[in-house]
């Protein structure tokens, strides 16, 4: 009897976790640009990883898995130095890809839900610096809208993530096969999603926007290697998560957040009012594209 | 049984809260320039101006609105610090006259934005969201229950220039008593009492960006050389920002506000440099659910903490301090430090 209960449970827990999939990902590291648009904007070179070959993206593609899925991650390596592909406190293989079409192919089992961070980690932090960069998403395994599985529900997702450039210093150096030199970092370009504030302002994936209590989580992931401190108007939100370590109930209740250098956060922001404000990084010079005020680090909460 | 009580005491506690009397405390601000002389690490000082707030109207709690604003009052920076109660209204009349503090379109004007406030977006100080008027605007907010602290405000325009040119100062949300006398808490709860309450207002000072102005590749770059605390240098524990003569066993309260741009931590030192606990109660303006007693606090730009520690029982000096560090991280994700402001509190 017991035995047969036992193998109910079983049966119940494996179809519960029929969601866990095998998921298959590929990415291609190049040469490539990353312009931002408006005043003050540029173009910047960078390297980066993206989907297809020659078409990198900054940040690189956020990968989207359930919590239990079977994870492999190919990364081609099409540029003529080494490179890797490192997802903080997930992934543990720090050696090169070989450089000109050298792979790799990288495989785990998805880890608690929650948000997490990946880069290339060698060359110093100039790889990362150029734009070798994203987030992994684990979603729970019912692939609920709810930050884990029991964890407070949401109805709108927002990824950010935020990084700096600079550009005169390392991406116009690094691009041109000069050394950069590491000691100073001066960043002038400050971005959230690759994009410039004017942007980023725009962009419906970046801002957050939702009509009367509803709840958008927020999962924060800082590329960079500045602290970055985001202030929300409007309402404040509740700390879910800091660098994957879930927060005890109730959960503490900010305005301001800060991330530090490849840190992650995960908050939750309801809709209490209407009305739009801006979301920002509250740091003097991480508001401005090389010093043009709101082309930045900085998008808009829109509530209506 | 318990329970019951507790249900009493709950209702009682509602009905003496109705006959809290709420006020409305109005306020006329201004903005007027000034230097202040600053050293660093230098030994020659050096004169920078800055633009502050003024309060050109004097206050009236309960009365009519201030007066026109036109009296230009004295600019500090910080600015005027205000304290009100939960359920008061704060009534802002902001004018922002003067040729002197003034940068030209599009960053022309100023207002006034109530951080942490979550006012309408007609009330929050921003002129690319609401059309806010920048030559001169009206600005209300009434703190609920629950949301007593620190908050601050600052301008919004241009930010990057106005907020470092020093138009910034704090918002003390109060809790009262039923004759609508403040609390000596940080809020209605009854371990949050002080017997002292001092404003650390934290900022930094970059001069290139006070002669800067509009879209200018300077503000792409922070160099922060002076490191204030409520706008004193306070380089060493012999010349601190702030000091206190408290009496031994006393509480002290501090209010942590974030108006820096840089990274920095809070921490108190005895005479001997040992580190003293403290205990953080609220940050933002909400209290935590379980406060949390350190002997270290990192405060970001923007944000805000209310902190309480005990004194001793025998008589000395302690040395509230706050460390200014750099944006960036070493490898091992420690932060490179500017300097140290101290504070000092003897008893």
């Amino acid at each position: 009897m017991l035995k047969k209960i036992g193998l109910y449970v079983l049966l119940l827990l494996a179809q519960n976790g029929a969601e866990a999939a095998v998921r298959n990902f590929t990415l291609h590291i190049d040469n490539g640009n990353l312009t931002i648009t408006g005043t003050g904007g540029t173009t910047l070179s960078v390297w980066g990883y993206g989907e297809s070959a020659g078409l990198p993206t900054v940040p690189a593609p956020t990968l989207t898995v359930n919590e239990g899925d079977t994870v492999n991650v190919t990364v081609y390596n099409h540029r003529s130095a080494q490179h890797n592909f490192v997802i903080k406190n997930v992934t543990t293989d720090t050696t090169a890809i070989a450089a000109n079409n050298g792979s790799k192919t990288y495989s785990f089992t998805a880890p608690a839900a929650g948000t997490y961070v990946y880069s290339d980690t060698l060359n110093t932090a100039i790889n990362r610096e150029m734009g070798l960069y994203g987030a992994l998403i684990v979603r729970p395994a019912d692939n609920s809208n709810t930050a884990w599985t029991g964890g407070p529900y949401y109805d709108h997702e927002k990824v950010w993530v935020v990084s700096e450039m600079d550009k005169p210093r390392w991406n116009d150096v690094a691009s041109t096969g000069g050394t950069v030199a590491t000691a100073t970092y001066k960043p002038n370009y400050f971005m959230i999603n690759g994009l410039g504030g004017f942007d980023a302002m725009m962009d419906n994936n970046t801002m957050i926007m939702g009509t009367l209590w509803q709840e958008t989580l927020v999962r924060v992931v800082n590329a960079g290697q500045f602290s970055h401190s985001l202030h929300f108007h409007g309402n404040h939100f509740q700390v879910l998560s800091i660098n994957g370590v879930r927060q005890p109930l109730p959960f503490e209740e900010w305005d301001t957040i800060n991330i530090p250098p490849m840190a992650t956060a995960e908050v939750l922001y309801a809709i209490n009012q209407t009305g739009d404000y801006p979301m920002h990084v509250h740091t003097a010079q991480a508001e401005g594209a090389n010093g043009v005020y709101l082309n930045g680090a900085a998008t808009m909460i829109m509530m209506h | 049984m318990k329970k019951l009580t507790q249900a009493i005491i709950l209702a009682a506690l509602a009905l003496s809260a109705q006959h809290i009397q709420a006020a409305a405390i109005n306020k006329s601000l201004c903005v007027g320039s000034l230097s202040k002389t600053l050293y660093g690490t230098s030994t020659t000082g050096k004169s920078v101006t800055f633009w502050g707030y003024s309060d050109c109207g004097g206050t009236s709690g309960g009365g009519g609105m201030g007066g026109g604003g036109m009296g230009g009052g004295t600019a500090t920076v910080p600015g005027p610090i205000m304290e009100i109660g939960v359920n008061d209204t704060l009534n802002i009349n902001f004018s922002p006259m003067g040729m002197m503090t003034m940068e030209s379109a599009p960053y022309n004007g100023h207002t006034i934005h109530l951080h942490g406030a979550d006012v309408q977006t007609m009330e929050d100080g921003v002129p690319e969201t609401n059309g806010n008027m920048v030559m001169g605007d009206t600005y209300t907010w009434t703190p609920q229950e629950g949301h007593e602290g620190s908050y601050m405000y600052h301008c919004h325009v241009h930010t990057v220039k106005h907020l470092e040119m020093g138009m910034y100062s704090a918002i003390i949300v109060r809790p009262k008593n039923s004759s609508g006398a403040f609390l000596n808490q940080l809020n209605t709860d009854m371990a949050t009492a002080y017997n002292y309450s001092q404003n650390y207002i934290l900022s930094t000072v970059d001069p290139a960006y006070h002669t800067a102005s509009g879209d200018s590749p300077v503000f792409a770059d922070y160099n922060p050389s002076y490191f204030l605390i409520t706008g004193k240098e306070g380089r060493t524990t012999s010349a601190p920002a702030m000091t206190l003569a408290a009496a031994k066993s006393k509480k002290v309260a501090f209010r942590l506000v974030g108006l820096h741009s840089t990274n920095a931590s809070f921490e108190i030192k005895n005479s001997s440099g040992v580190l003293q606990p403290f205990t953080v109660y609220i940050r933002d303006g909400r209290a935590l659910p379980v406060a949390k007693t350190v002997t270290s606090l990192d405060l970001s730009p923007g944000q805000r903490a209310d902190v309480i520690t005990t004194l001793p029982s025998t008589s000395g000096t302690w040395y509230p301090q706050v460390t200014y560090k750099k944006l960036r991280a070493n490898a091992d994700g420690t932060y490179p430090a500017y300097a140290t402001a101290y504070g000092k509190v003897t008893f």
